[in-house]
């Protein structure tokens, strides 16, 4: 079976700061892994890279079975649809309503799906997500925890095989990192789904995660399950499982 | 100097082949539509006709009266000391119909929809939505470029249309009530002086108008990069250049056309 994620020699160079990213990481169907490190230290750029925004200069990436480089436009979107992504900047869509930004993905690309359906696939999403009361408003009515929930709402509801999440919980309470963890455990439970998240403190949401890699300095110097980890890392790390 | 020149003309080259390459595949797009999206992609048409012609509707009838009544104020008190009171007609036909009403319509959609589109995309691409949508699967030239020019090009042709018929009857009402010109005199002038090619410019400019204005204002709002500040910056750029290309058009059809 192939990996759902593999970056082989991957060096992706993050402008103008010359700093590059090197590195080499495998995740498997259905694993849950955290990239955790400090800030600039070339997390977000690994995403992208896994999320098709970024070429690397050298190396493969091998998502989902499929190779970014080798992929048509087409091929390109097709994958996309199959991989959930939520950056730093969630963006939503600013003209459309919370209900309209998470129901977008399922109007697009499933045109048979009656309105009820989408109606009830969002729906299940947004009261997961705590959003449900929030449905008819729009982006600059929220917060941005808000913002980033409904932003993971819209990643999920093509019931997505890959999820790449930017810092799930910058901007969320304590309530809704757990509701979120909560809602990722159950489309866990559906069947393979494989999560790929930054974190740069400590969460609770890091319990979640099967592995733990350590990324600085555009290297990952660690990955391993969250307990050894926590143990064997620096002191300087243990800062980041309290 | 000559180095100077040579990259203008290669930045200009550059900007051509871009709009030609955003245009061509919204034109694509439009032939090859696809099962996925349309529902969306007609919501965002219907939206943009909607904002760009219904909504211009107001401005454009009393541009269009004004100018009529301008025109033929001027050509009715003038052409008449010079012994040619009975071209009324053939002017406002060379003036308004074959020239003023796509120009003035196109100038009137640069500066209401134009700039609309260019911040929107500007807006949309600095919050990262444009990235967001390639990353949900969704084409960003089959979501927001074709759309827009589909739009903008149906609305900008019923626009012409309109402003042509009120200005010529701005025209007519002031033959009426000050120039004593009878109706019947002034609408067979009019006839008299329409020609097929001014009906099929009539319909062509306004087509080529509005995909370039589209094309223009998405290039100039899918620009922006990195900050609020270049938005207003890339939407002037997207105004200019927008008049700029619809006189060019303009120009290379009415001189091939009419010399």
């Amino acid at each position: 079976m192939s990996r759902a994620i593999e970056l082989s020699d991957v060096v992706a160079g993050l402008e103008p700061e010359g700093q590059a990213t090197q590195l080499s990481l495998a995740i498997d169907p259905g694993e849950f892994v955290v990239l955790l490190g400090p800030n600039r230290a070339g997390k977000s750029l690994i995403l992208e890279v896994c999320a098709g925004l970024v070429t690397p200069q050298q190396g493969r990436v091998r998502v989902l079975g499929e190779e970014w480089v080798e992929l048509s436009d087409h091929g390109r979107m097709k994958l996309r649809t199959r991989i959930g992504t939520v950056l730093q900047l969630p963006g939503l869509l600013s003209n459309m309503t919370v209900f309209n930004n998470a129901a977008l993905p399922l109007r697009y690309h499933r045109p048979t799906l009656s309105d009820r359906d989408i109606d009830r696939v969002v729906t299940g999403h947004l009261t997961a997500l705590g959003l449900a009361q929030l449905r008819d408003r729009f982006p600059a009515q929220l917060n941005p925890g808000e913002i980033r929930c409904a932003a993971i709402a819209r990643a999920m509801v093509l019931d997505q095989e890959l999820l790449l999440l930017d810092d799930p919980v910058a901007g969320l309470d304590a309530g809704t990192v757990q509701r979120l963890g909560e809602h990722l455990a159950n489309r866990r439970q559906r069947g393979p789904f494989t999560v790929l998240a930054t974190l740069r403190s400590y969460s609770p949401f890091l319990e979640l995660a099967d592995r733990v890699a350590v990324v600085r300095e555009g290297r990952i110097e660690a990955i391993a399950p969250r307990s050894v980890i926590a143990q064997t890392g620096s002191a300087e790390m243990s800062a980041y499982f309290r | 100097m000559v180095a100077w020149v040579g990259q203008k003309v290669l930045d200009a080259c550059h900007y051509v082949w871009a709009l030609w390459e955003l245009a061509s595949q919204a034109l694509c797009d439009l032939v090859r539509p696809g099962e996925q999206g349309r529902r969306e992609t007609l919501r965002v048409i219907t939206r943009q006709i909607l904002f760009t012609g219904v909504d211009a509707l107001p401005v454009t009838t009393v541009i269009a009266l004004m100018l009529g009544i301008i025109i033929i104020t001027q050509a009715g008190t003038q052409l008449p000391r010079l012994g040619a009171g009975g071209l009324v007609g053939s002017i406002i036909v060379i003036t308004v119909i074959r020239e003023l009403g796509p120009l003035v319509t196109a100038i009137i959609v640069v500066g209401r929809s134009g700039t609309a589109i260019a911040t929107e995309l500007g807006n949309m691409s600095v919050g990262r939505e444009v990235v967001a949508l390639q990353l949900l699967g969704i084409p960003v030239a089959r979501f927001i470029v074709m759309p827009r020019m589909v739009g903008m090009v149906a609305a900008m042709i019923c626009l012409t249309l309109y402003f042509d018929v009120v200005a010529v009857l701005g025209g007519f009402l002031v033959a009426k009530a000050k120039l004593t010109i009878p109706f019947d005199a002034f609408l067979e002038g009019v006839t008299r002086a329409l020609s097929l090619p001014d009906v099929a410019l009539t319909a062509l400019k306004p087509i080529l108008f509005g995909s370039a204005v589209a094309a223009v204002c998405c290039h100039h709002g899918l620009s922006v990069r990195s900050s609020y500040t270049e938005v207003p910056q890339q939407t002037t750029r997207a105004m200019i250049n927008s008049v700029t290309l619809c006189l060019l058009l303009d120009l290379l059809i009415t001189v091939p056309t009419y010399l």
